[in-house]
C-alpha cells in the first residue's frame, strides 16, 4: 500500500476518534509507527465495543490492514493511557507541537 | 506644507507642544485647516484652529479627504469582519470555531452601539486630561443642516464631516476589543463576554483613546507620539489580553495535550485581510488623502514584510523550521509595530522596525509566554502587546523632525507605554472580577470538553 493511502486511513481514524471519543491522535505517527498504530487499533476496537460505535471497529480493521499489523498478543495493562506519545508529537520530531502554545 | 501638517492630522500634531507649533506654522503659512475650518459665520475673521467640534460650511470640506476616510473606515472594519474573525478561528480547535467567529461578531456589534451611545463623545470631545465631554452622546449634533449648508466637523479633522471621523474611530474601537477575543477563546461564557466587552470599551478603551489622541488628553499634552494606535490599540489590547488569560486560567489540559488549530489556511486568509485593512488603519490615520498618508501606506507594507522575515529568521535559527503560522504572525507583528510610527518615520527605519518586531514577537509568543505562565491562547500579548511596546519605543528613536514635524522622545514613549499598560492591566482585572460576580466568567468543564460551538450555541461546523 502506498504511503499516501496509509496516511489517508490514519487521517480518517484520527478524525473519527476526535469526533466520537474526544481523543486527539497524531496522524503522521499513526501512519508511520507500527506500535503506535497497533495501540490505536486496540483503542478503537475497545471504544467501538464500549460505546456501540461499529464505524470505529471497521476503520480499526482498515488501519490494521493498511499498516500490515500482526494481531496483538495481548492488550497492555494500562492500554492507551500508558502511551506517553499518544497525544503528543512523535519523539522523532523533537518538539511537542501545539502543546502549551500554538506558535 | 505637508510637513507641518493639518491641524486635523491626528496623532502627532495632537501632542500639545507640537500642536501649538503646528497651529503657529499653519497660521504663518496661511494655508491648511485654518482656512478650511472657519466656524460658520466666522468668515472674514482671523482664522483660528478649532478646539472643539463645530459647525462649518459644507463648502469648506475636502472631498478627497472625506472619500479617503470613508474608504479607510471600511478597510478597518474589514480587518475585524472577517479579518480577525478568520485569523482567530483558524487557530482554535475545531469544536470552538463557531464560538470564536460569533465572539468577534458580537464584539463588533456591542462596541458599535456603545460607541454611538457614549464612547465617541467621551473619547474625542474636549473635557479634562482624563476623559472627554458629553456633547456628542448618541452622536448628537452630527446631523447636517441642509438648509444652512452647514455640517459638523471634529476639531481633530476639520476638513471632513464629523460623522466620517466618528465612524473611522468606531472601527478602531471595534478592532481593539475584538483583539481581546484571542486571549479568552475556548473557555469564556458568551454572556460574560458581552458584559465584559461593554464594560471594557467604556472603562478602558475610551479613556486611553482620550489620553493619547484627544489634544487635551494628559499623555497627548506630554508629547506622546502614536500615529495610528500602537499604545491605544495594541499595548492596550495586549495588556488587557494578558489580564484576561491570567484571570480566566488555563484551558483544560493546557500544556498536556496538543491543541491542534482547526485550519491555518483560515489564519492565512485572516492575516492577508489584516494586511490590506491595515493600509486603511495607518494611512487613514493621516485623516487626509495627502503625502503623509502615502508615506504611511508605504511604511506599513515594508514593516509587514520585515516582520514576517524577522519572525522567519528567528524561527529558523531556533527551531529549524519555517511555518505558515510564523509568517502570518510575523506579518502582524510588523504591522503592529509600525502602527505608532507610520506617519513619522521613513522607509528604512520602517523596515528595521518590522524586522526587529518580528524577531522580538517570536520570543514574546514562545519564550516570554512560557515565562509568564498564562494561557494567552492566541498570543494577544505576545504579538500585539510586545509588538506595540517595541513599535512605540522605536517611534521615540526613529521619529524625526523632518518627517514627523516633531522629534521623538524615548522617555515620553516609555511613560506612555507604561501608563497605558498598567492602567489597562489593572482595570481589566477589576472588570473581570466584576463580570465574574455578575454573570460568571467560565463555562463548565463539561461544556469546555464538548466544545463551545455546541455547548453554547447548539451549532456544529458540519
Amino acid at each position: 500500500m502506498l504511503d499516501s493511502e496509509r496516511l489517508a486511513v490514519a487521517a480518517h481514524v484520527h478524525v473519527l476518534l476526535r469526533r466520537k471519543t474526544g481523543r486527539v491522535t497524531d496522524t503522521e505517527w499513526m501512519a508511520g509507527n507500527a506500535d503506535y498504530a497497533r495501540e490505536i487499533v486496540r483503542f478503537c476496537r475497545l471504544r467501538a465495543q464500549q460505546d456501540a460505535l461499529p464505524e470505529l471497529g471497521e476503520w480499526a480493521d482498515k488501519l490494521e490492514r493498511a499498516m500490515q499489523l500482526a494481531p496483538a498478543a495481548a492488550p497492555g495493562p494500562a492500554g492507551f493511557a500508558a502511551m506517553p506519545a499518544l497525544n503528543r508529537t512523535p519523539p522523532g520530531g523533537g518538539v511537542e507541537r501545539y502543546v502549551g502554545g500554538i506558535r | 506644507m505637508d510637513m507641518t501638517g493639518r491641524q486635523g492630522r491626528r496623532y502627532g500634531a495632537k501632542a500639545p507642544h507640537s500642536y501649538s507649533a503646528h497651529a503657529a506654522g499653519l497660521a504663518a503659512g496661511g494655508m491648511g485647516l485654518c482656512a478650511w475650518a472657519l466656524p460658520a459665520g466666522a468668515a472674514g475673521e482671523a482664522a483660528a484652529p478649532l478646539t472643539a467640534p463645530a459647525m462649518v460650511q459644507m463648502a469648506t470640506l475636502n472631498g478627497a479627504d472625506t472619500g479617503w476616510l470613508m474608504v479607510c473606515t471600511a478597510l478597518v472594519l474589514l480587518m475585524t469582519l472577517p479579518g480577525v474573525a478568520l485569523f482567530y478561528a483558524g487557530m482554535v480547535r475545531r469544536k470552538n470555531v463557531l464560538n470564536t467567529l460569533a465572539s468577534v461578531l458580537l464584539v463588533a456589534c456591542v462596541v458599535s452601539v456603545l460607541w454611538f451611545a457614549a464612547g465617541y463623545s467621551l473619547a474625542f470631545t474636549p473635557g479634562d486630561g482624563i476623559l472627554g465631554g458629553f456633547t456628542r452622546l448618541g452622536f448628537a449634533g452630527l446631523d447636517p443642516d441642509w438648509a444652512g449648508q452647514r455640517v459638523s466637523v471634529s476639531h481633530m479633522a476639520p476638513n471632513v464631516p464629523e460623522a466620517a471621523f466618528a465612524m473611522f474611530q468606531l472601527s478602531f474601537a471595534v478592532i481593539t476589543a475584538a483583539l481581546l477575543v484571542g486571549a479568552l477563546v475556548e473557555r469564556m461564557r458568551f454572556t460574560a463576554l458581552l458584559v465584559f466587552i461593554a464594560l471594557w470599551t467604556l472603562a478602558v478603551y475610551v479613556p486611553v483613546a482620550h489620553w493619547v489622541w484627544e489634544p487635551g488628553g494628559w499623555l497627548a499634552r506630554l508629547g506622546a507620539l502614536d500615529f495610528a494606535g500602537g499604545t491605544v490599540v495594541h499595548v492596550n489590547a495586549g495588556a488587557a489580553g494578558l489580564a484576561c488569560a491570567w484571570y480566566l486560567g488555563p484551558r483544560q489540559d493546557y500544556g498536556r495535550e496538543a491543541f491542534e488549530p482547526y485550519n491555518l489556511g483560515w489564519t492565512m486568509l485572516g492575516a492577508s485581510l489584516l494586511l490590506i485593512g491595515w493600509f486603511g488603519f495607518n494611512a487613514g490615520s493621516a485623516l487626509a488623502a495627502d503625502s503623509r498618508a502615502a508615506l504611511a501606506l508605504a511604511v506599513t507594507h515594508l514593516a509587514a514584510a520585515g516582520g514576517a522575515l524577522g519572525w522567519l529568521i528567528a524561527e529558523w535559527l531556533l527551531r529549524r523550521r519555517a511555518s505558515l503560522l510564523g509568517l502570518c504572525s510575523g506579518l502582524v507583528a510588523g504591522l503592529v509595530a509600525i502602527t505608532p510610527a507610520a506617519g513619522y518615520v521613513g522607509l528604512g527605519p520602517a523596515l528595521l522596525i518590522g524586522l526587529i518586531a518580528g524577531a522580538v514577537c517570536y520570543w514574546g509568543a514562545t519564550g516570554l509566554k512560557r515565562a509568564l505562565g498564562a494561557d494567552d491562547a492566541l498570543d494577544v500579548f505576545g504579538v500585539h502587546g510586545v509588538g506595540g511596546i517595541v513599535g512605540s519605543l522605536l517611534t521615540g528613536v526613529f521619529a524625526s523632525r523632518s518627517i514627523a514635524g516633531v522629534q521623538g522622545q524615548i522617555g515620553t514613549q516609555m511613560l506612555t507605554v507604561l501608563a497605558v499598560a498598567v492602567f489597562s492591566f489593572v482595570a481589566t482585572g477589576v472588570l473581570l472580577w466584576l463580570t465574574d460576580r455578575l454573570v460568571g466568567l467560565r463555562v463548565s468543564h463539561a461544556s469546555e470538553q464538548t466544545g463551545l460551538d455546541f455547548s453554547l450555541h447548539r451549532e456544529r461546523l458540519g
